[in-house]
């Protein structure tokens, strides 16, 4: 039987989504490294990396912090250590 | 084969112990001709430039040894 906080179908589309952002900045972060001139380009990785932040916390609203150490808040009780873990979504 | 597959035919000797590959293939990624990456190109969509690999649809190279392997004398049988 699934266990009590299975995740469904928009809990994958949410993790895909950032996924996907956070794949555009790392091209546009390397390309910028070589480029830093390009102002189309900073321009869209600050509006992507804006993006990425209300995902991300739109993501830990609803399932629980994504990093540790500070980088992201907890619910009570303590979230970290929840399930499911990066390696078991 | 895609465009960024080229061949080469390498020597057959008679005496060669094994069945022969008669043909055999490179990939010439795109990241070969572009010296110096202009600005403003063409991009795809984050989504699916998470599928292609990369931002920009000018630099894709998808690298697929296997499609060269199938059905040539001597291909290890893959």
């Amino acid at each position: 039987m699934a266990s009590e906080h299975q995740r469904g179908k928009e809990y994958y589309a949410l993790l895909e989504q950032l996924q996907a952002i956070d794949f555009a900045l790392v091209e546009l972060n390397l390309y910028l490294d070589t480029h830093p001139t390009d102002s189309n380009a900073i321009e869209q990785f600050n509006d992507l990396t804006e993006k990425r932040w209300a995902l991300a916390n739109e993501y830990e609203k609803h399932y629980g912090p994504l990093q540790n150490l500070g980088r992201s808040y907890s619910g009570y009780p303590w979230q970290w250590n929840d399930e499911p873990w990066p390696w078991q979504v | 084969m895609n465009a960024q597959t080229r061949t080469w035919f390498p020597y057959v000797s008679p005496f060669d112990p094994c069945p022969p590959i008669r043909v055999k293939t490179y990939v010439v990624p795109p990241n070969l001709f572009i010296t110096f990456q202009r600005p403003d190109l063409p991009q795809y969509s984050p989504a699916e430039a998470l599928r292609a690999g990369t931002l920009w649809p000018s630099l894709y190279g998808p690298y697929n040894p296997q499609q060269d392997y199938t059905g040539r004398e001597g291909s290890h049988g893959i």
